[in-house]
């Protein structure tokens, strides 16, 4: 725990500024959404301190994945993550097929501090009910939670006091990730790209995939080698 | 210019949860999904610099040098990181989460992937990316923009014949191609596209990309003198912008910007949606702006320096509040300060000589400090006496350019300096993974 500068920010976060939707967004299923990356696997721990593959809550739906932390009070940062989620929530459950077909998870980036006791008091306070899975995942130990951070690009930092220790004050670059049934990351949010009637089409894009696919019509790969354009 | 041609919009992005300072910091000019956006002084300028034979070592590297004035190595050298070779280094850019540089050669089209998250007094070379031609067939990789977890790439040229032709190329941030996209050269919205590539530029806000063209390597490898009396090869330079929808990566509408549009700069002020450019050839600045029914418009809105005299502006950099643009003239080694307060109506308001040959520029978030390097491509630019090659930084008050340091690259056996970014010292937090460590 070095850190022995003093406190001289020369480095600070921009303001956040709410984001804005000044379009129309494109009709579910009239775009296409490549493969970013696929998402590893890891042990974490559940609300109920039980063992959960990581893999097992990001394959087999569509899932919605961010980190936070329960005491964050950034307006902009994991409250409004979380606002924006519950309503994302709410419009999903009108539709019970799609529904069905979708999830929640959010990862804590304190482990030490949001024990699976604390996850629990706070999923119940807005997740509890109904038929809508919504995850909440802590880890055993800060090095059991670095794995899934590095495999995501979800860098964390930690406020240093001036004695060089490390404070409550957790930084990290907000993303959603969106993350279809195979565990394939299709969309990555942050916080401009939070605008909830895209992500909402966003999730029916990828609905409609799953569901052409059950019967049995995959739908054009429209990210296909474009070399021919030019060699014609 | 400070990263190196797009510059951008809306500045937000990122951020982080806590903490809900007020402050307002960094280039203007980098992307605006980036996080960590530095408040007040930079503590470094990396500098990608192009190796020259029998200088040095000969080789591109990424040169660090000391931003600070508290320091005691202010203005100084403090590190450079050699690629082992030379390929036209040129462009680079911030991955969203600002830990990695990635930077690019026009020649030999590779990425280099340098760690400065870690320390960036002392960058690392992590990876090198060797695929884009192989898997789009695209080269002369250029601008690199960050997107979420992703990396979108503006191209100049292509393998097959070299010439303007060109796409875009999206990788995520481990590496590894995911997409890439053709430019168009049909007609949209009433203008044939004609392929080229440049610049690349996100408004979130409006879901748009904004593509700017150049030429191809045919071109920007050559000896200037001798293209420039090529009436054929003069003909093959870009003349189009082209509006994307930024969701589905499809263009939409390719507007007429003749003259080779360079850097796109959306205006940094939420809310404000229009972006400007500068032609190279022709010496103009153009205006991008929402047009009627959901379409977009370009306008000549301003001259810069007699282009009868072919200045070359190069390239720009807006200031935060979306008042002001700096522009680097080549030829004439001129820097122009342009009120754009309306952007309708930039009117010039400073200029000065600021080098035999002048090219990037870049300032900083609060516009006090402005940065100079001199190289434009190493075929390109001047010789003799007037091949000067150094960063220059100067302090702005508003009214007048005062040089705070320079750095002669010849001097320094480095090379010619190109692209610059800034990094600033960390103090007051660490990352979680060190402190576990």
């Amino acid at each position: 725990m070095i850190l022995s500068a003093p406190v001289r920010a020369a480095v600070d976060v921009v303001p956040a500024v709410a984001p804005r939707m000044d379009f129309t967004p494109l009709p579910a299923g009239t775009y296409s959404l490549p493969t970013i990356q696929t998402v590893g696997d890891a042990v974490l721990l559940d609300e109920h301190a039980q063992p959960v593959h990581l893999r097992t809550v990001t394959a087999g739906k569509i899932t919605l994945l961010t980190f936070f932390y329960t005491y964050c009070v950034d307006p902009l940062g994991c409250p409004f993550v979380r606002d924006t989620l519950t309503m994302l929530r709410d419009r999903i459950l009108a539709d019970p097929p799609m529904a069905a077909n979708v999830r929640f998870v959010g990862i804590t980036c304190d482990p030490l501090n949001d024990t699976p006791q604390v996850l629990s008091e706070y999923g119940a306070s807005f997740a509890s009910g109904g038929p809508f899975e919504w995850r909440f995942l802590t880890a055993k130990n800060v090095p059991a939670l670095l794995p899934v951070l590095e495999d995501l690009g979800q860098d964390v930092s930690v406020d240093i006091d001036a004695r060089g220790h490390p404070t409550r004050a957790l930084h990290h670059m907000l993303k959603v990730f969106l993350i279809d049934p195979k565990g394939r990351v299709r969309e990555i949010y942050s916080l401009a790209f939070i605008q909830p009637e895209v992500i909402l089409n966003d999730i029916r894009t990828l609905h409609l995939e799953s569901s052409a696919r059950k019967k049995g019509g995959i739908p054009r790969d429209r990210y296909a080698s474009q070399a021919d354009a030019l060699k014609r | 210019m400070r990263r190196s041609l797009v510059c951008l919009s809306l500045m937000v992005s990122l951020y982080v949860c806590l903490a809900a300072t007020t402050a307002i910091a960094d280039e203007t000019c980098n992307s605006p999904y980036i996080s960590n956006l530095i408040k007040g002084q930079e503590g470094f300028v990396h500098v990608w610099t192009l190796g020259v034979e029998g200088l040095g070592d000969g080789s591109d590297k990424l040169v660090t040098i000391d931003a600070d004035p508290s320091s005691k190595t202010y203005g100084k050298v403090i590190n450079s990181l050699s690629v082992g070779g030379r390929g036209e280094a040129h462009h680079m850019g911030f991955t969203d989460d600002r830990k990695y540089l990635w930077a690019g050669g026009l020649e030999d089209s590779k990425i280099y992937v340098f760690d400065v998250g870690t320390d960036p007094a002392k960058p690392r070379l992590i990876r090198t990316i060797t695929d884009l031609p192989a898997k789009t067939t695209y080269v002369g990789p250029h601008t690199f923009y960050a997107l979420p977890g992703r990396m979108l790439i503006g191209n100049l040229s292509n393998s097959i014949d070299k010439g303007g032709v060109t796409g875009l190329a999206l990788y995520n941030n481990k590496g590894t191609l995911i997409a890439h996209y053709a430019m168009p050269t049909t007609t949209l919205g009433g203008v044939k596209g004609d392929g080229y590539g440049y610049d690349v530029a996100v408004n979130p806000a409006k879901n748009v990309l904004l593509t700017s063209s150049f030429a191809g390597y045919q071109n920007y490898m050559r000896n200037l003198g001798h293209l420039i009396k090529d009436s054929e090869a003069m003909k093959h330079f870009g003349a189009t912008m082209v509006v994307w929808n930024l969701k589905s990566m499809q263009p939409s509408q390719v507007l007429s910007v003749p003259g080779a549009p360079l850097e796109i700069r959306w205006s940094l002020v939420p809310g404000q949606n229009w972006a400007i450019t500068a032609a190279a050839l022709t010496s103009k600045l153009w205006l991008i702006k929402p047009s009627e029914g959901g379409m977009w418009s370009a306008k000549e809105v301003g001259t810069i320096g007699d282009p009868t005299k072919i200045p070359l502006p190069v390239d720009i950099s807006i200031t935060a509040d979306g008042r002001g643009l700096w522009v680097n003239t080549f030829m004439d080694g001129t820097t122009h300060y342009f009120d754009i307060s309306d952007p309708e109506h930039p009117k010039e308001a400073y200029t000065k000589h600021t080098g035999s040959q002048v090219n990037m520029i870049s300032q900083s978030w609060d516009g006090k400090r402005i940065y100079i390097t001199s190289s434009l491509l190493a075929n390109w630019d001047k010789t003799g006496a007037d091949n000067q090659q150094f960063l220059r930084v100067f302090n702005w008050d508003g009214h007048e350019l005062t040089q705070a340091f320079e750095l002669d690259f010849l001097k320094e056996k480095l090379g010619r300096p190109h692209h610059m970014k800034f990094t600033a010292r960390t103090y007051g937090s660490q990352s979680l993974a060190a402190l576990a460590r």
